[in-house]
């Protein structure tokens, strides 16, 4: 279980795409991280560059301690002693389960009696033993995904890559396949890098999620941390589903450019430092931090009011969509709070919200 | 196979016949009403490819088995000569199919592996061999390893004392491996396009060189495309004609089809019909074989899932690559054309080439000579005639194919394909048998009638893949506006094809326009084909003007199919 490092890493498409820019990023040994963003954020090409498949343009990229690439040097991905499971699995059809897995180590001229022996092991670990002699086609997708994990930590890799590895698969599979890389990785004490645009698998798995926009590091924190605190809008919008809406901030007071809008002084929880003059800002508010309460027609004129759209049920809560003067609200009641019917209308209060100054929003690059 | 379904009387006797059950109605339905009205025209299209098919593909395959199971296989069977052109035809087929399959599968990995500037140009050379009829090729090879010839001049004037010599068995082997190698080229490279790049890098992860990464998963996982490029090699050797009559001839090396050609050319022997079919059969047979074994293996294995490009990071090989690459098509693409056409501006073989030799006398005696203009003139006629009849005929098939759900359909399908894979002698010596009790013996008809057979598949088979891609809801919306369903089908899909159509004619005329094998031996006295032409000149020792012929054919064939492939791969990424 090795520390990955990778510093100031630059990555040029040939084409002039930018896709990576100034990377820093130090990976613990037995560290899970997950990368997520919106597609072409660099996710992917972050991954590929660990992997070995692309070659940073500039910057250092250490595995173990042992230098990889940098200007100089150059380390090919068959030397680099990584594991990776693909988003559609790639286990090769003409080998059987035994000899997919056991082809890493076939490699690395393993005597055939440990070969047998530790492709026994890690095949009884995912779950696989009975289906050892046969082919890939004779199996589930789900089975294949764990012959695809199976071989990639048999040979007891420096560290996991993961790259969209249960996005093909279907939900209830998802959930279980999920539990058990988890499980497995811990057990194992492996690095892992996890690349996925399905949020909520990012924050379950990760001890520190990584989001990237723009080829950028926009935040790396843990899972809570990310939700509690995002590092700008981008990052709050894109995890949280937050809506996003301009104003300024001025003399510690967030003044929304809609004016229908009112929000409580304490609702604010994080805000640009002061400044002599007002600023121009955005601030975010996700689904969970606001409330809503049945619009009776009277009380305070300085309430938000809006009109119920959509009521979607689910298993942990109800989506709610609030059309007011300035746009939609996407609302998340837990279960058992107040659900109102389409087209009631609701008095909106929120509860918390966060406001980012637009300049420090440029200098994180473009919006998604 | 044989399949002679509703002719219109057939169809009129349907309904009373006894055999269908009760459940369907003996009396007319008023589903039967529609389809006498005609409301359906789809029946009418059927019908008439049926009988298209029917008359130009299965009449002359069933003859050829009738006639052939007449011979005598005792004598058949014991006779040497017959031994011997088995012999040969099989181990030299199989010899360059082998040496094909291993040159495709090397260019393969070179062109899709690899990346290094001027690959379009390289791949163009690549196919020349391709491009040019096998006999034009041959005589390309005559004219450079000739006894005079550049290479052993170059030889002596070195003071080597060795000839080269073209001709006998290893000649047959080695050109026939030459005019082979791109088809198998362009199968395996598609079979290595198919293969799933994160396949490979999964390998690579595992810690296997880019080397290692081809034995162990990109080879195995193009065997089938290997097995592909080896039958259709396999099968297009033996079937080739012109190659082993310059080439092997000389030395005695026969093989089936200069046996068949000698035993039908030579007035002396007794009726040669029976023997002959019987010989057609046996290769009718070996290709079927391995159609069918080539298709069996297709389907077994086939990868789903998606398949992405990826290149080595290996400048130094990719430059040695692309070194040998280009020594390749300079020895086998280019040095015998310019050989060719040294031959053809020169006056006279063994006349030094210098710039005050070169003469267009040739050129032009050869191509204003009466032979040459009644050749061109029939090969131009005939071809297209072919073109225009296998556009029409092959646009129906692939219409019925493609839009109806008929029982028959199958049997269409596979009589319509089946020419292609056939030796093109099984198809003359097929007419051969027929036109007599046509009355199209020794008329230019029967040869256009064969054409139209063994070229039919190349139309179908390019509106296979833009039929499928047309939406069926085109056609029913059309027939919601009132259009029948035959009018739908041609007024909409078949104008929306049309271009593929005009495509596929193209390829008929440019293919037909430089045929030899058949024409050969269906020729008679007027309708000598352009072909023939050329074979004859060069067989009486009349290189010069021949030579003139064949590079006239030979650039004018380059060309022609090298547009016609860049129209269609522009179409299709659009």
């Amino acid at each position: 279980m090795a520390k990955l490092q990778l510093t100031d890493v630059q990555h040029v498409y040939p084409n002039g795409h930018r896709g990576l820019r100034d990377i820093n990023l130090s990976i613990e040994p037995g560290e899970f991280i997950t990368l997520v963003g919106p597609s072409g954020s660099g996710k992917t090409t972050l991954l590929r560059t660990i992997a070995g498949f692309l070659q940073p343009s500039n910057g250092m990229v250490d595995i173990g301690g042992t230098r990889v690439a940098d200007d100089k040097s150059w380390v090919g991905p068959e030397r680099r002693d990584l594991g990776m499971v693909f988003q559609e699995h790639a286990v090769w059809p003409h080998l059987t389960v035994f000899q997919n897995v056991a082809y890493p180590l076939q490699r690395k001229r393993v005597a055939k009696t440990a070969i047998t022996r530790q492709v026994a092991d890690v095949l009884e670990e995912v779950g696989l033993s009975e289906h050892a002699q046969q082919k890939p086609a004779a199996l589930s997708g789900g089975q294949r995904q764990r012959v695809a994990l199976a071989r990639a930590i048999v040979s007891k890799p420096q560290a996991l890559l993961l790259d969209e590895a249960l996005s093909a698969l279907d939900e209830p599979l998802r959930a279980r396949l999920r539990q058990q890389l988890r499980r497995l990785t811990q057990d194992e004490g492996l690095t892992t890098v996890h690349v996925t645009h399905d949020r909520t698998e990012a924050l379950a798995l990760a001890d520190r999620v990584v989001v990237l926009n723009g080829g950028r590091i926009v935040q790396d924190a843990p899972p809570a941390e990310i939700l509690a605190n995002p590092a700008n809008s981008f990052v709050a919008a894109f995890m949280s589903d937050a809506a996003v809406l301009q104003g300024s901030w001025a003399a510690g007071r967030f003044y929304p450019d809609n004016r229908n809008l009112h929000i409580a002084d304490d609702a604010v929880v994080s805000h640009p430092e002061e400044q002599t003059s007002a600023v121009r800002c955005r601030t975010t508010v996700a689904p969970e931090d606001i409330r809503l309460e049945t619009f009776r027609g009277n009380g305070p004129a300085d309430r938000t009011v809006g009109t119920v759209t959509s009521v979607l049920a689910g298993r942990f809560g109800t989506e709610i969509s609030v059309d007011w003067d300035g746009g939609t609200f996407d609302v998340y009641a837990p279960v058992g709070a107040l659900v109102p019917k389409t087209s009631d209308r609701v008095v909106i209060h929120i509860d918390r919200m966060h406001v980012f100054e637009d300049s420090a929003l440029t200098a994180h690059g473009a919006y998604a | 196979m044989i399949d002679t379904k509703p002719t219109p009387g057939e169809v009129a006797s349907e309904t009373s016949n006894p055999v269908i059950p009760a459940s369907v109605s003996p009396t007319p339905t008023p589903r039967w009403h529609q389809r006498i009205n005609g409301t359906d025209g789809l029946r009418l299209l059927r019908v008439a490819v049926l009988l298209g098919l029917a008359g130009v593909v299965v009449v002359p395959i069933v003859a050829t088995i009738v006639m052939g199971s007449r011979a005598d296989f005792a004598v058949l069977l014991t006779d040497p000569a017959v031994y011997d052109a088995t012999r040969n035809s099989l181990v030299s087929s199989a010899v360059s199919a082998l040496a094909a399959t291993a040159l495709g599968v090397g260019f393969a990995v070179v062109f899709e592996r690899f990346r290094f500037s001027g690959q379009n140009l390289l791949r163009w050379f690549l196919l020349i061999p391709f491009l040019i009829p096998p006999f034009i090729g041959a005589m390309s090879w005559m004219a450079l390893l000739g006894v005079n010839g550049p290479a052993n001049q170059l030889l002596s004037q070195l003071g080597i004392d060795h000839t080269f010599s073209i001709f006998g068995g290893t000649g047959v082997i080695f050109l026939l491996t030459i005019h082979s190698y791109p088809i198998a080229y362009l199968v395996i490279s598609a079979a290595i396009r198919q293969v799933p790049g994160n396949l490979e890098e999964a390998a690579r992860m595992s810690g296997a060189s880019n080397w290692t990464v081809l034995r162990t998963v990109t080879l195995p996982l193009i065997r089938p495309g290997m097995t592909a490029a080896f039958m259709l090699t396999f099968v297009s050797s033996l079937s080739d004609f012109g190659i082993p009559a310059l080439i092997g001839l000389p030395e005695r090396y026969t093989t089936l089809t200069t046996l068949v050609y000698r035993q039908l050319s030579s007035p002396s022997s007794s009726n040669p019909l029976p023997e002959v079919s019987a010989i057609s059969m046996v290769l009718m047979a070996v290709a079927l074989v391995a159609l069918l074994a080539q298709r069996g293996r297709a389907q077994s294995t086939q990868i789903i899932a998606s398949a992405s490009t990826r290149h080595y990071q290996t400048g130094v090989l990719g430059f040695v690559a692309m070194v040998l690459t280009w020594l390749w098509v300079i020895v086998v693409s280019i040095l015998p054309l310019l050989a060719l056409a040294s031959q053809a501006l020169l006056p006279a073989p063994g006349v030094p080439l210098t710039l005050e030799n070169i003469t267009l006398d040739n050129i032009i005696t050869a191509v204003t000579s009466p032979t040459a203009v009644t050749g061109i003139q029939n090969s131009v006629m005939l071809a297209a005639g072919a073109a225009v009849i296998t556009a029409i005929l092959g646009l129906g098939v692939a219409l019925l194919l493609a839009r109806s759900n008929h029982p028959v359909n199958p049997s269409i399908d596979v009589v319509a394909n089946l020419p292609q894979a056939l030796p093109g002698l099984v198809i003359a010596v097929g007419w051969l048998l027929v036109a007599p009790a046509l009355g199209i013996f020794n008329t230019p008809v029967v040869i256009l009638v064969a054409y139209v057979m063994a070229f039919l598949a190349l139309v179908v088979q390019q509106l296979r893949g833009p039929l499928a891609s047309v939406s069926a809801t085109l056609e029913e919306a059309a027939t919601i506006s009132g259009a029948s369903r035959l009018r739908a089908i041609i007024g909409v899909t078949g104008r929306i094809v049309a271009p593929v159509v005009v495509t596929g004619a193209v390829m008929v005329f440019l293919t037909a326009v430089r045929e030899l094998t058949i024409s050969i031996l269906l020729v008679a006295p007027g309708s000598q084909t352009l072909g023939v032409a050329i074979f004859n000149l060069q067989q009486a020792g009349n290189y010069n003007a021949a030579s003139a012929l064949a590079l006239i054919v030979a650039i004018v064939g380059i060309a022609g199919l090298s547009i016609t492939a860049a129209v269609t791969s522009k179409r299709q990424g659009k």
